[in-house]
C-alpha cells in the first residue's frame, strides 16, 4: 500500500517538475520542489539531477533502490505555470490531496490561461517599441518598432506550434524581424520619413533574444550548478548564434544590392 | 524630466514583457515597478559611473531586492518578479552589434561588444544573486514581526 502511494508521489513531483522545467524555471528551484514533494511522504532519502534537458529522481522503496529518468523538452517561458506550481507543490507537501485532486491540478497545470491574442499582440509590441525608447529612439521609429514586435511574437508562437528545431525557429525569427524592419523603414523612408534601421530593429529583437536563459544559466553557475548552468548558457548562446544568422542573411543581402 | 520619461517607457516596457511571459495579471504591477525602479538607478548611474557594468549590476541588485520582498509578501517564488524586471538591462544592443560587426568583416570591434554584452549578462546575474543571498539572510528577521511580511 505504502508503495503505492510513494510510487504514485514520485510520479506527480516529476511531473510537477518537468512542467516547471519546460516552462522556464531554475533548475535548483526544480530539484528543491521535487524533492521536498517526495520527502513529505518518505523518511528515506531522495536523490533529485535536474538538468534543462531531463530529470532524474533516486528514491528507496521499502529499501529497494527506485529511479526515474524523463527527458524535458523545453517549450519557452510562462511564469504564471510557475507561480501555479509552486504553490501546487507547497500544497501537496502540506496535506493529504486526494488522487482525483491531484490529477486535477495537474491537468490544469499542463494548460495554464493565458492572456487572449489580442492583448498578448498589443503588449508584446509594446514590449519592444518602448525598448527602442528607451534607447534613444523617435517617435517614427517606436511605431515601427512596435508593429515588427508585435508580427515577430505573433510568428514565433505560429512556429512555437510547429514543434520546429529550436534553432530553425530562431534562425527564422531572426530573418523575419530583420525583414520587417529594413521593409518598414524603407516604406517610411519613401514618405520622406527617417528611421535608422539598426535602431528599429532591436526591438522585434529583444522579444527574442535568450537573456533569461543567459541570467539563469549564469545563476546556476555562481551556485555551483556547472552542468544545469553549463547547458543554460550553451542554449542561450545558440539562440543567440541562430538569431544572428538569421538576422546576418537579410543584412548581407542588403549590403550585397545596395 | 529625463528620468521620468525613461521611467515611464521601461514601466511600459516591462509591462509588455510581463504579458509575453504569462505573468499572472494581479502580480503584473508589482513586476513592472520593480523593474521601473531597477531602470531609473541604471540610468542615474549610466551618467556618473565610468565603468559600462556598474549600472547594470546596480540596478539587477535593486530589481533582485524589490523581487525578493516582493515574493515574501505575495508567497511566490522570486524569479517571477526578477525576470520581467532584469529584461531592460539585457544587451540586446550588444549582440546585435557583435553580430553587425562581424558581418562588416570588423572582428576587433565584435569582439569588444562581445566581450562588453557577456560581462554585463554575467553582472546581470551576480547582481541578482546578490539580492537573493542578502533576503535569504535578512529573511527570518523579517517574518519575526506580524508575520505577514
Amino acid at each position: 500500500m505504502e508503495e503505492t502511494i510513494l510510487k504514485k508521489a514520485i510520479s506527480t513531483a516529476v511531473e510537477t517538475g518537468m512542467i516547471m522545467l519546460q516552462n522556464g524555471a531554475e533548475t535548483y528551484r526544480v530539484e528543491e520542489t521535487i524533492n521536498r514533494m517526495i520527502s513529505s511522504k518518505t523518511n528515506s532519502p531522495v536523490e533529485v539531477f535536474v538538468m534543462s534537458t531531463g530529470i532524474i529522481v533516486g528514491a528507496h522503496i521499502n529499501g529497494e533502490p527506485y529511479t526515474t529518468v524523463s527527458r524535458v523538452p523545453s517549450i519557452g517561458l510562462d511564469l504564471e505555470t510557475i507561480a501555479r506550481a509552486n504553490s501546487f507543490s507547497r500544497i501537496f507537501t502540506q496535506g493529504d490531496m486526494t488522487q482525483e485532486e491531484t490529477e486535477i491540478i495537474l491537468s490544469e497545470l499542463r494548460s495554464p490561461p493565458k492572456f487572449s491574442k489580442p492583448i498578448r499582440y498589443a503588449f508584446s509590441g509594446m514590449a519592444g517599441g518602448f525598448f527602442v525608447l528607451m534607447f534613444g529612439g523617435s517617435f517614427v521609429e517606436f511605431v515601427l518598432a512596435y508593429v515588427a514586435s508585435s508580427i515577430t511574437v505573433f510568428s514565433m508562437d505560429k512556429l512555437t506550434v510547429r514543434r520546429l528545431n529550436f534553432f530553425v525557429k530562431n534562425i527564422l525569427g531572426g530573418l523575419i524581424s530583420a525583414l520587417l524592419s529594413i521593409f518598414m523603414v524603407f516604406v517610411v523612408g519613401g514618405l520622406s520619413m527617417t528611421a535608422d534601421f539598426n535602431t528599429v530593429i532591436i526591438g522585434p529583437l529583444m522579444t527574442l533574444v535568450p537573456g533569461v536563459s543567459l541570467t539563469n544559466g549564469i545563476r546556476d553557475l555562481i551556485s555551483g550548478e556547472l552542468i544545469a548552468g553549463t547547458t543554460k548558457m550553451m542554449e542561450a548562446l545558440f539562440i543567440a548564434i541562430a538569431l544572428a544568422f538569421g538576422v546576418g542573411i537579410v543584412l548581407q543581402g542588403i549590403i550585397a544590392f545596395i | 524630466m529625463h528620468i521620468l520619461t525613461q521611467g515611464f517607457y521601461s514601466l511600459l516596457c516591462v509591462i509588455g514583457f510581463s504579458i509575453i511571459f504569462n505573468l499572472p495579471r494581479r502580480l503584473v504591477p508589482l513586476a513592472s515597478l520593480s523593474g521601473m525602479l531597477g531602470w531609473i538607478v541604471y540610468i542615474l548611474l549610466q551618467q556618473t559611473a565610468t565603468s559600462f557594468i556598474i549600472p547594470a549590476f546596480v540596478g539587477s541588485i535593486f530589481v533582485g531586492l524589490v523581487g525578493e520582498l516582493a515574493a515574501i509578501y505575495k508567497k511566490q517564488p522570486a524569479t517571477i518578479f526578477i525576470i520581467p524586471g532584469i529584461i531592460p538591462f539585457v544587451p540586446g544592443y550588444g549582440i546585435y552589434y557583435t553580430m553587425f560587426h562581424i558581418i562588416d568583416n570588423n572582428f576587433s570591434q565584435a569582439l569588444v561588444t562581445g566581450g562588453e554584452s557577456l560581462f554585463i549578462a554575467i553582472s546581470i546575474a551576480c547582481g541578482v544573486v546578490i539580492a537573493t543571498s542578502v533576503v535569504r539572510y535578512i529573511r527570518p528577521y523579517l517574518s519575526q514581526g506580524d508575520g505577514s511580511f
